[in-house]
Parts: structure tokens; sequence; C-alpha cells
């Protein structure tokens, strides 16, 4: 095996360069001083530049806005759907949540797109932040799921007998034991739920509103107009502040 | 017990219900109206739109598609297969290993397809490199083609692979490799006849993971393929805002559902519970 | 659980914060208008004067705006369309009437704009800009382009955009065939179409104003423009080049138009007459490199941006433009599906 697993090692370096490389290089080119791919000298005038811009900085806002209540809607939610599954399956809201997650984004945007119009002739309503932030529910809801259950099928259900029969009732039963058990699974799909909420471009494109512009609309605009090195520095932003959030879960969790 | 399980379900069927499932059977209702005058919705039903679909030029995409998603499947299975073989091999480390794959998909998906438009453009890093090392003369034309798109959907998908194949090889069952060792088959002998048979169950869920949104893909042809190498998801996307006709739209995206449910009928039915 | 029960305490209680801090009693108006379109100072000085706030969206086509606004619950109070929808706009009920009272500086509108073919009484838009279509190029070619015929060349092999806009692509297939650019006739539409499907081998993409950045640094080396997107390229490299095509080329008139949804109706009105002041459209027309419809500010514009050949052509160049028009609802379909035939090849 020794041979072959040099091999693989030379192979495992290139995966992980090829996969890392661009992002470094994207982030190292935002401390250029020039907007051309000629290395001018160390500046930070984008990251200025992308600090200063209004709709850079609001749209970012909007976005923290829309993850954190979607991110606490769905995780909530998607917890105790899980908990429920465990218990005994239902083959429908299995099958209807693993739907959700395959079906291609487009068309959950222009579905969501056209029930939110069909929705306006009756209520008054714009599209705005709450618009969005019902669609980031919707489709976050299965990635909580997932994540929970995988976390539930560790946990071993004698313990919640061993409660109802020391006397708890069901829910004394969730809370007590079987939740704290399973809680460092609850934030990982929370983490998830965040991500995946504040990423998200191609369904928010289409249902957000005049108000509710988020960060990646802000950068597809950008990006869509040629190579700016704002977006490099927004990016380089964007990985530390992932980065961080991801070690600093992993630390609570494994505490 | 029931009452409980009844409560903790029901605000995620209210969910699913109003928010997925309504919005998909008004689409369903709008792919058999007709497009008004400027855009919008009219009066007759009609399958008008539906049959609009077997023109060859829709076909086209249809096809196109399909090669892209399967191009950039096989390419993250081929390459991810390694990647998740080495993980699991790497002891005490595997952890480490995992979570340096998992940490750019912690990052905005809009970042890292934007990273190769900054690497793949004439006067981007890549063909600078090149131009500086005398391998060629003038840019080659890297962005703004299907090859393009299958890098930026592969690098985008890349840890899809990695992960359900890393699940499946972790609880591979090491003495099935020794017997098959003890039995004189060389390495590669036994990874083609032991390791990647006993892995199916990993590249079935990664295949899925990974061909699915490809086919749907939006966001990397429009912008690394410069608008020009249409798939469905622009399609689709493009009836429902500059072309303003709703029911063709709404027609290809139910088409494009119909094929992900035969799909994954076809792959998963072995998978019972899978992934849920 | 302490833990968990602080962390998300935390980012509630500071999201909540952050965005009472951010709400603003002032009256707001919310403009829907082209990139790169307006002086950088114009929306500050409107919402000093009047004591409001603005949000300024930004689209780049008429396309996008549609999709937008099509609706009619976008939350857009003013936008700019071309002329030529206005008429569909309007069928959808999407406009809200005019108050001329309320614009008392609708007289410094040059006079062929008082009364447009679009929109005779100005009842529901009042001209902005004027935009042309043509091409943009890099004085590196030799011979650099004259015609539309030259963009179907094949030394431009994936050096080379064309505008992301039915209307546009689709009229310098016309023009290069030598129909009007507002043909009605199935048969020259089709043959426009086929000519277009002809020339995408040779197509590096379709962008509008995202080509800009790529003919100043050289990834591009012809792209069909318009005027305004092209002078900002001029101003930004002195490679580049802009010209009129032999054959003919469209003209716009883009004009700002009041929604119907718009609860600040009056505030509106406000907003467009101050753009029709003469220091302000002139400096809107100044420093977004475009043609101005307002008589007063040209009269104060500096004499070398007046004679711009590409904003200001000489006559015998003006004669070769066409005014892009309205068209029949049912060739208006016709044409939305042969664009999607195009883009689908």
């Amino acid at each position: 095996m020794k041979p072959r697993g040099t091999g693989l090692a030379i192979y495992a370096v290139g995966a992980y360069l090829f996969l890392h490389l661009p992002l470094l290089i994207l982030s190292i080119f935002s401390f250029n001083s020039s907007r051309f791919t000629v290395w001018e000298g160390f500046s930070l005038r984008w990251y200025s530049a992308a600090l200063h811009d209004t709709q850079l900085t609001e749209s970012a806002l909007n976005s923290l806005i829309i993850a954190v209540v979607a991110t606490v809607v769905s995780t909530v939610l998607g917890t105790l759907c899980a908990y429920g599954l465990w218990k005994r399956n239902s083959r429908p809201l299995a099958g209807s949540l693993y739907l959700s997650l395959v079906t291609p984004e487009i068309v959950t945007g222009i579905s969501l797109l056209a029930f939110y119009q069909w929705i306006f002739r009756f209520l008054r309503v714009q599209l705005g932040m709450h618009t969005v932030i019902l669609a980031h529910v919707s489709f976050s809801i299965a990635y909580v799921v997932i994540v929970v259950i995988a976390r539930l099928r560790t946990v071993d259900a004698t313990l919640e007998e061993a409660a109802l029969d020391l006397g708890a009732n069901e829910w004394q039963a969730f809370r007590y034991v079987t939740l704290p058990a399973i809680l460092p699974g609850v934030i990982a799909a929370a983490l998830l739920a965040f991500t995946v909420s504040f990423d998200d471009y191609v369904i928010t494109s289409l249902v957000a509103g005049v108000d509710s512009e988020t960060l990646p609309m802000v950068i597809y605009a950008i990006a869509r107009r040629g190579v700016n090195p704002v977006v490099n520095a927004i990016s380089a932003l964007i990985v530390i502040g992932f980065g961080s959030l991801v070690l600093v879960s992993e630390r609570l969790r494994t505490t | 017990m029931n009452r409980l399980r009844a409560w903790f379900l029901a605000p995620t069927w209210t969910v699913n219900i109003v928010l997925f499932l309504a919005p998909l059977a008004i689409i369903l209702g709008y792919s058999f109206l007709t497009r008004g005058v400027y855009g919008g919705i009219t009066a007759p039903w009609t399958a008008e739109s539906y049959q609009r679909l077997i023109d060859p030029i829709y076909l086209a995409i249809l096809w196109r598609s399909f090669w892209v998603a399967g191009a950039s499947t096989a390419l993250c299975l081929l390459l991810g297969f390694p990647l998740a073989l080495f993980i699991s091999r790497a002891g005490r480390h595997k952890n480490f290993y995992l979570g340096l794959v998992m940490l750019p998909f912690w990052t905005s998906f809009l970042v890292r397809t934007y990273a190769w438009m900054f690497l793949l453009r004439d006067t981007g890093l890549l063909n600078t490199f090149l131009q500086k090392l005398g391998f060629i003369h003038t840019p080659l034309p890297l962005l703004y083609n299907d090859g393009a798109v299958i890098l930026g959907l592969v690098y985008g998908y890349l840890p899809f692979t990695v992960l359900p194949l890393y699940a499946t090889l972790e609880r591979l069952d090491r003495t099935l490799l020794e017997a098959a060792a003890d039995l004189g088959a060389k390495p590669w002998a036994t990874l083609t006849r032991v390791t990647i048979p006993l892995s199916a169950p990993g590249i079935r869920a990664g295949a899925i993971l990974v061909f699915i949104p490809c086919l749907g893909a939006y966001l990397t042809p429009d912008l690394l393929g410069g608008g020009k190498s249409v798939m469905i998801g622009n399609l689709i996307q493009n009836q429902f805002t500059t072309a303003r006709d709703w029911p063709f739209g709404s027609a290809v995206s139910l088409v494009l559902m119909a094929i992900v449910m035969v799909l994954l009928f076809v792959i998963a039915r072995g998978e019972g519970e899978g992934l849920l | 659980m302490n833990r968990r029960y602080f962390l998300f305490g935390t980012l509630a209680a500071g999201a909540g914060g952050l965005s009472a801090c951010s709400s603003d009693r002032r009256p707001r108006l919310n403009i829907f208008n082209w990139s790169a379109y307006i002086a950088p100072d114009t929306i500050p000085k409107f919402e000093s004067e009047f004591g409001v706030r603005v949000r300024y969206g930004i689209y780049e086509s008429n396309e996008e705006m549609l999709a937008r606004v099509m609706g009619g619950n976008s939350g857009w109070d003013i936008v700019f369309p071309t002329g030529y929808i206005v008429k569909p706009l309007r069928a959808n009920l999407l406009v809200a009437p005019i108050h001329r009272e309320l614009l008392p500086n609708l007289y410094q509108l040059e006079p062929r704009f008082q009364r447009p073919d679009w929109d005779p009484n100005l009842n529901w838009s009042i001209p902005y800009m004027v935009t042309a279509a043509g091409i943009a190029y890099n004085r590196k070619l030799d011979p650099p382009p004259k015609a539309w015929a030259d963009m179907w060349d094949p030394r431009l092999r994936g050096r080379m955009t064309m505008l992301d806009d039915p209307f546009d692509t689709m009229g310098a297939s016309l023009k290069k065939l030598g129909f009007s650019v507002n043909a009605t006739d199935p048969v020259q539409l089709d043959r426009a179409r086929a000519e277009s499907i002809r020339q995408k081998p040779l197509l590096r993409a379709y962008l509008n104003a995202e080509a800009r950045d790529q003919l100043v640094s050289g990834d591009v080396l012809a792209a069909h423009m318009w005027n305004t997107t092209a002078q900002q390229a001029m101003d930004s490299s002195k490679d580049v080049g802009f010209v009129y095509p032999a054959e003919g080329y469209a003209v716009y008139p883009d004009a700002s138009v009041i929604l119907r949804e718009s609860k600040r109706q009056e505030l509106a009105h406000q907003f467009i007459n101050f753009l029709l002041r003469p220091d302000i459209a002139a400096a809107n027309a100044l420093t977004a490199r475009t043609t101005t419809t307002n008589a007063g500010a040209r009269k104060i514009l500096p004499p070398d941006f007046r004679d711009n050949p590409t904003l200001y052509p000489a006559p015998d160049v003006v004669a070769r433009g066409e005014w892009a028009i309205t068209l029949d609802p049912v060739t208006q379909r016709l044409r939305d599906r042969l664009w999607t035939e195009i883009k689908a090849a």
C-alpha cells in the first residue's frame, strides 16, 4: 500500500491546491494597488472603497438580518421536524423535503415569484425583506433536518424511554434528554442554514424588493460589469468572515 | 406520543406546503395558460407552451445542459474519489483534511465563480502568466465557453462528491480489502474490483448531489458562459425576466422537475432512507 | 446551552439595534435608472435641497427594468424606460399621468422633445437623454470597422461583443440587411434572426455596459455599444474609438416615467422637475457622457463637449439615424420569440 500512499498524497496536495489557490489568489490581488492583473504594489484602497460604499454596507446588513432571522426560524422548525421524523418516519414529508433540496434553485425561485405575485392580488403587499426571509426559511429547513437527523441517529433511543419510565412527559423527555444530546448537531445545522441563506443569489434576486438588496445581489451586479478589485476585497472579507465563523463554531461544538 | 410528534411536524408541513408545493402547483397552472400581450398571464388554457418545447432549438439546450452537467459530475467523481480515499486513510487527521475540503464551500458560491472570471479572462492571471513564460503570444479565450462553465461547476460542487464518498469509504470493511490482497490481487485490481463497487452508494449519492444542481445551473453559465452557452436554468430565468413569457418558462421548469424526479427515482431507488 | 442562547441573543439584539439605527424619518423616493446615467452629485443635491432620502437602483437593460416593474408592486417610484417602452407600460396600466403644472421647468426641453412621437403631449413621460447604438472598437484594428457588416468579420472571432438587447441586436442585423430597425415584416425579421445566429460563432458574449471595461483593457476589440458607454470607455483609454455604422443605426430617447404604484407622486414630480434644471441636466449629461434633451443645458455645456462627434454628431451622421418606435403587440411577441431563439442557438 505504501507506494500508492505517496502517490495519493501527492494527488491530495494537488487537489487541495486546486480548491484553495483561486481564492488565495483572489485575496492576494485584493491588496494590489492597480486594478489590472499586474502587481503594482500593496494597497488597501479597494477595502476602503468597499467599506465606504453605502450600497455594499447596506446590502451586507440586509443579508445579515435576513440570514439571522431565517436561520433562527428554520433551525427551530427543522430541529422539531427532525425529531418528529426520527420518532417515526413520514414518507410524504421526508420525500417533499428531499424534493425541496434537489429542486434547482431557479425553479424554486420562479415558483416563489409566481406565488408572491399571485398572493399580491389579494393582499396588497410588496416584495421586501419578509418575502426573502420566508423564501430562505423554505429552502433552509431541509438542510437543517438532514443535519439534525444525522445527529439524532447517533442518540440512544432508550434514553428517552428511561426518562418516560421515570415519570417525565414527552416534552420533558425531548427537552431535557434528547435536545442536549443533539445540541452540537443543531448548532452545525444553524451554521449551515446561515451560510446557505447569506450566500444565496438566485432565489433572492427573484423575490427581493426595492429595500431588500442583499450582498450577493450587489456583488453579482458589480461582477457582471467585469472584473473589479472591489469584488476581490469583498470576497476576501467574506472568506475570512465565514472561515472564522466556522472555526468559532467548531470550538464551541467541541468544548 | 403522536400528539407531540404531530405538533413538531406541523410547522414544517405548513412551510413546505405553502412555500414550496403551492408555488409549484401555481407554475403548473401557469404552464397551461397563455402569455399576456406584453407579459403576464391571460385566459385561454392551452398546451402550446409544451408543444413549443419540442422545437430542436430547445432540445439542443436540453442536450447541452445534460452534457455540461454530466461532464461536471463525472469530473467531480473522478477528482473527488482519490481525495476521499486519501482522507479516509488519514488516520487521526481525518477531520482536519475534511474541514480543509469543506472550507471553500463555506465561502460564497458567487465568490468562487467570480474567482474563475478573474483567473480566466484574457488579461487575467492565467493568460498573463502563460504569456510571460512565452508559451503563447496572444491570450487564449479561456472564458465564455462550455469549458469554463464546466470548470466553474466542478470547482463549486467538488465538496459535494467528496463528502458522501468519504462517508462510504470510511465505513468500508477493511477486512474485505485484506482478503482481496491475500487472494493475490494487486492494489490496482483491489481498487477497481473491490473498493469502487463497494462505494457505489457514495458514488450514487455524490452523483445526484452534483448532477441535479448542475443541470439546473444558472449562475455559473451566466457569469462564465458569457450569455452564450444557454442552459436550462438560463432559459427559465430568461423567460421569467427579459422575455416575460411566464407560461413557457413554467413549462420548461416543470419539464426540468420531471427530469429531476425521474433521475432520482432511477438512481436512488436502491437507497431506501438515503439522505433522510 | 447558555453559550448558544448567548450567541444567538447577541446576534439578534445586534441586528435589531443596527436596523433601528438606520431607520430614517425623512420621506423616501425610490428611483430606478440605467447604470452610469446620472451625475454623482445630482442625488445628494436633491436629497439636501428637498430634505428627502433617495434609494437609487440601477439596471442594464429595459427588459431587466420591465421584469421588476411588471408586477405592479415593485416598490419603485420613478423608472427610465426607452421611448418605445412607454406604450407597453401604459398598456399594462403601470404609468401614472404627468401633471404638467407641477413641472415648471418643462419649457427647458428642446422643441423637438416637447412633442415626441411616443407621447405628443408629454402626458406620461418626460424625455431625459438620447442614446444611439454604434460600434466601439480598439484602434489597433486596421482597418477600423465602419459598418455593421464589419461585425461579421472573422478576424474578430472571440474578441467581439454585441448588446444583450433584443431591439439593438436584431436592429443591427436588420440594418445590415438594409431593412428598418422597426421592421414588422416576419420575413425580414426571420432573415435578421438568421444573420444574428450566423454571427454567434464569432461572438465573445452578449454584453451591455459590461463590455466597457473589457474594451478598455483590450480583452475585446470591437463592441456593439451605446454611444454613452463608448464615450466613457474613450475617456478611460485613447485606444478606443467609436463609429456610427454606414448602413444606419437606431436612436433611443430615454424618458422618466412615474409608476402608478408610487405613493409619492408629488415628490416624484419634484424630482423630474429638478432633473429639468439646466445646471442639473448639464451636469448629468457631462458626467454620464450623454446627449441631453434639455436646450437650457445644451447652452451651458462646455464647447468641446457640445461638439463631441460621438455624442453630438455631424448632421450627415444624424441623418443616418432612425428613431426606435413602439411596435405592435403581435410583432413584439414575434421579436421576443426570435430573440429567445437567437440566444438559444
